[in-house]
């Protein structure tokens, strides 16, 4: 066989590869949304989940993932920013840093079901939080962090050393030229970075399986006392949150309208991921705009 | 080159006034980066608010030796210096200087112009904020002071809340120099302000040197020889990490000591 | 251009003219003045030994839990690991061999990587190589966006697609090995993908050149020049993609079947360690002999991490030297 009948098979073996990846690709996304988003209604996202009859919503479950993904970026953001600058800034080339290097690699790649299994020790246990929204925020925060370090580390490493010499040299301390040069001009690649991991805790599953629970008590949306059980704002109750939901009707669901559920769930979820992206990749470059000057 | 002779070079007609005190003393100054040996056994005067220029090709050790002076070599990981750096009857050198307070002192201004991605006045106000200046008024007149003496403030003045990335190089380098100016140091380090800019707006940085050398002392590195002639008071003239001669600018350039001094000056290498 | 002549004001007047050059400040001065970044950097060194104590903690209590199976409940560990009767539930004499459990892990991660690899490598190809623009421009965002797809919804439509198509074709329920291995598979391509390309995309250019050079036609260029030179990257990327597919849990929990029989082939139902654990854990009660198993087959899954990160490890260093 010549080489340019080779060349052709090979090539088109590769361009084949490539359509059969974006017809998955394109056909998994139309989907869930056509699929979807027929099922999506103003009465299915206000209504609370029924265990057994037609016609429940996803009003707590909704509300449920967006609470544990705020109580996990206020958790993860101010440490992992904090990690990450020392990773960019402090940390000196030793086994020490190389040491925290692989922590933080290995905190990155170990399975959800791991953290949640970790949180379920320690946070549901042993510190006795039960099956609650903090237990699965502190477990979303084990697995969150890594992202959050990264994303910082990168940000401080593009910046150029200029600013940095700029500030130093104007008598600024190095955590003054940190505080008030560096990380401003990161903010913009941090933030993106950030908006992408909520992306990723907004659809965690499995680690929140073992430590929010799959149960949600009766939600009062009047009552925002933080303390009172029922209240929404409750940090210590118990909350199944969406993609919890999507898997619990499938696995064991036995009211009628399962697929209906899951299928409207699924859509949602899938719109709120991308939403998320969109506004990330949106938010970065309109700060990079507004920071050039034009 | 090599027709450039010496009658093209305008000399700083303030060369003979009478000699400055010595601000910073350099005493058997080595700076290595780990086994590179970068800068060996520099000794020169300082003199006060005059300008003294570093000439010499790229890599003979100038932009090292300026980064001492205010110890932005502290950055670089396996640097070392030994030797001294009398500033103040303190050597700079001393581990236990407080580099923050010293830099204070000893303001640099650096070869790419570097303002912060903030407005231009939070530029100049930045330091000073951080220095414990709070009063607004006192900070608005700093800003205006600093811009008019580079020669800015009627060209930002409608504009000081704007970012300070949308000025031209040429203004962003006299807005770093400003902003060096606020904190009013002593010294004030250049390491090769202008390289990076247009004729026209290097033309106006030389002037307000010039200007400024009255209140400060000036250390600038410099690969182009005519802009050392024109505005220093003094010259050093660097080859491979060694200081080959120093003196009056007038003098190294019309009657140099040494061999090397009178190629690089007229053009045979470097 | 005109200097404004305004009075330079003289270094005197110098905003602290008393300070000192030399340090001479205390511990007390640093930690209350607000000049001082001691608070600032203790906080940023608190934090980066948090990752430090983090993995300490998981793995230590991991262990600590995971060992109980063994030395409280004095199961065999040999026979644990090899053993092929799970019958927990048994009143006389319940058994505990976690071996379907592993090989199904295994089988469920070697499948899927050999469904993912030719596809995503291949796109990556097309990507980096051939279709530079629209590679970059339209396929790297979507593909980036999939990443982000949650895994349940991978799950859901396994169970809304696969398996039915496996019920029809294969017969049985269609709930079996292969349908989860096909979830997995689809559910790391575009990780793997993504940093194939990102791995191609770093081969200079030069090497591309000098083999057109010599007459090499594309593909001779992509074969002999470009996958060799990107070489243990490319392996990196379906390394990641399988320790991703080796801890995914609900994904697979939802179209594998979970029978705890080792599987007689691929279109049989079977379980693996995640889906045993997500699917007892919360039936069984804490310090149980089984919830002792399910811990120990935590601790394995740690254990494997590891031996990724191990692998993924050596890859990349391997990649720098």
């Amino acid at each position: 066989m010549s080489s340019k009948v080779t060349n052709r098979i090979a090539l088109s073996v590769i361009i084949l590869c490539a359509a059969v990846m974006a017809g998955i690709l394109v056909s998994l996304l139309s989907y869930i949304l056509f699929k979807g988003v027929t099922n999506i209604s103003w009465q299915f996202l206000t209504t609370s989940a029924s265990p057994f009859l037609a016609g429940g919503g996803i009003k707590d479950q909704l509300w449920n993932s967006f609470y544990v993904l705020i109580i996990t970026m206020i958790l993860t953001i101010p440490i992992g920013v904090s990690g990450g600058i020392y990773l960019a800034e402090y940390a000196k080339p030793g086994r020490l840093t190389s040491f925290i290097r692989t922590c933080v690699e290995v905190l990155a790649s170990l399975p959800s079901i791991v953290v949640g299994m970790f949180g379920m020790l320690i946070f549901v246990n042993y510190f006795g939080f039960r099956f609650s929204v903090i237990s699965g925020a502190l477990a979303l925060t084990v697995f969150n962090l890594p992202v959050i370090v990264r994303v910082t580390e990168d940000g401080f490493r593009a910046l150029s050393l200029h600013q940095k010499e700029g500030g130093l040299a104007l008598g600024l301390t190095h955590w003054h030229t940190i505080k008030t040069i560096l990380l401003p001009a990161a903010f913009p690649s941090i933030l993106t970075g950030i908006i992408l991991s909520a992306g990723r805790v907004f659809g965690e599953s499995a680690a929140l399986l073992f430590t929010a629970g799959l149960s949600t008590p009766d939600l009062n949306f009047s009552n925002w006392n933080p303390i009172s059980p029922n209240s929404p704002l409750n940090l210590f109750r118990s909350a199944e949150t969406l993609s919890v939901h999507i898997w619990a009707v499938n696995t064991g669901g036995i009211m009628p309208d399962v697929s209906r559920i899951a299928n409207g769930s699924a859509a949602v979820l899938v719109v709120c991921v991308l939403l998320f992206n969109l506004f990330a990749r949106a938010l970065g470059k309109m700060i990079n705009q507004k920071f050039s000057g034009k | 080159m090599i027709q450039m002779e010496k009658n093209i070079v305008s000399f700083n007609n303030t060369v003979d006034v009478e000699e400055m005190p010595v601000q910073i003393s350099v005493e058997n100054v080595n700076i290595y980066y780990g086994e590179n040996h970068a800068v060996k056994d520099v000794n020169l005067p300082i003199h006060e608010k005059s300008i003294t220029a570093l000439i010499g090709p790229s890599g003979c050790g100038k932009s090292t030796f300026i980064r001492t002076i205010n110890r932005m070599n502290d950055l670089i990981p396996g640097a070392r210096c030994e030797g001294s750096l009398l500033y103040k009857d303190v050597n700079i050198l001393n581990p236990k200087v407080d580099v923050v307070q010293l830099r204070k002192e000893i303001g640099m201004v650096f070869q790419q112009p570097n303002p912060f991605p903030k407005s231009i006045s939070e530029n100049i106000q930045l330091p000073l904020r951080f220095a414990g200046v709070r009063n607004k008024k006192t900070l608005n007149q700093v800003t205006e002071d600093c811009l008019k003496q580079v020669g800015l403030w009627d060209e930002v003045k409608d504009r000081l809340d704007r970012s300070a990335l949308g000025l031209s190089g040429g203004q962003q380098q006299r807005l770093c120099i400003a902003r060096a100016l606020a904190l009013k140091p002593d010294v004030i380090l250049l390491d090769e302000p202008t390289s990076a800019l247009d004729p026209v707006s290097s033309a106006k940085i030389e002037e307000l040197l010039l200007e400024l050398k009255n209140s400060y002392t000036i250390v600038i590195v410099t690969h182009n020889m005519q802009q050392a002639a024109r505005i220093a008071d003094y010259t050093a003239f660097f080859y491979q990490g060694e200081l080959i001669e120093f003196g009056k600018t007038k003098t190294l350039f019309t009657n140099p000591e040494k061999k090397s001094t009178a190629d690089y000056i007229s053009g045979r290498f470097g | 251009m005109k200097i404004s002549k305004i009075a330079t004001a003289d270094p005197a007047s110098r905003l602290d003219n008393n300070a000192k050059l030399i340090n001479e400040k205390g511990l007390l001065w640093r930690l209350t003045d607000r000049a001082s970044e001691t608070r600032g950097k203790m906080f940023i060194y608190s934090s980066a030994l948090l990752m430090i104590v983090a993995v300490i903690a998981i793995t230590l209590f991991l262990m600590i839990q995971g060992l109980r199976a063994f030395v409280v409940d004095h199961l065999n560990f040999w026979t644990f690991i090899t053993g092929t009767q799970w019958y927990p539930d048994r009143t006389v004499n319940p058994s505990y061999g976690a071996f379907p459990f592993i090989f199904g892990s295994m089988a469920v991660t070697f499948l899927a990587a050999l469904i993912a690899t030719p596809i995503a490598i291949g796109t990556a190809i097309f990507m980096a190589e051939l279709a530079k623009k629209w590679g970059t421009k339209v396929m790297q965002p979507v593909i980036e966006i999939l990443v982000g797809i949650p895994s349940v919804v991978y799950g859901l439509i396994g169970l809304s697609i696969i398996v039915p198509f496996m019920r029809q074709h294969f017969g049985g329920s269609g709930f079996n090995l292969l349908a989860g291995a096909i979830v997995v598979g689809i559910m790391i391509l575009p990780t793997v993908a993504s940093i194939a390309a990102d791995s191609i995309r770093a081969v200079p250019d030069s090497l591309r050149q000098a083999s057109y050079a010599i007459g090499a036609t594309k593909w001779q260029t992509i074969w002999r020049v470009v996958i060799p030179a990107a070489g243990s990257s490319l392996v990196t990327a379906i390394v990641l993609g399988m320790s991703r597919a080796f801890g995914e849990a609900l994904a697979v929990q939802m179209v594998i079947g979970n029978v705890t029989k080792l599987p007689g082939s691929i279109f049989d139902p079977s379980a693996t360690l995640t889906t045993i654990i997500t699917l007892s854990m919360g039936h069984s009660t804490m310090g149980s002999v089984l919830n002792d198993a399910l811990w120990s087959l935590g601790f394995l899954l740690l254990l494997i991490s590891y031996v990724f990160i191990v692998i993924i490890r050596f890859l990349s260093r391997r990649r720098n030297a």
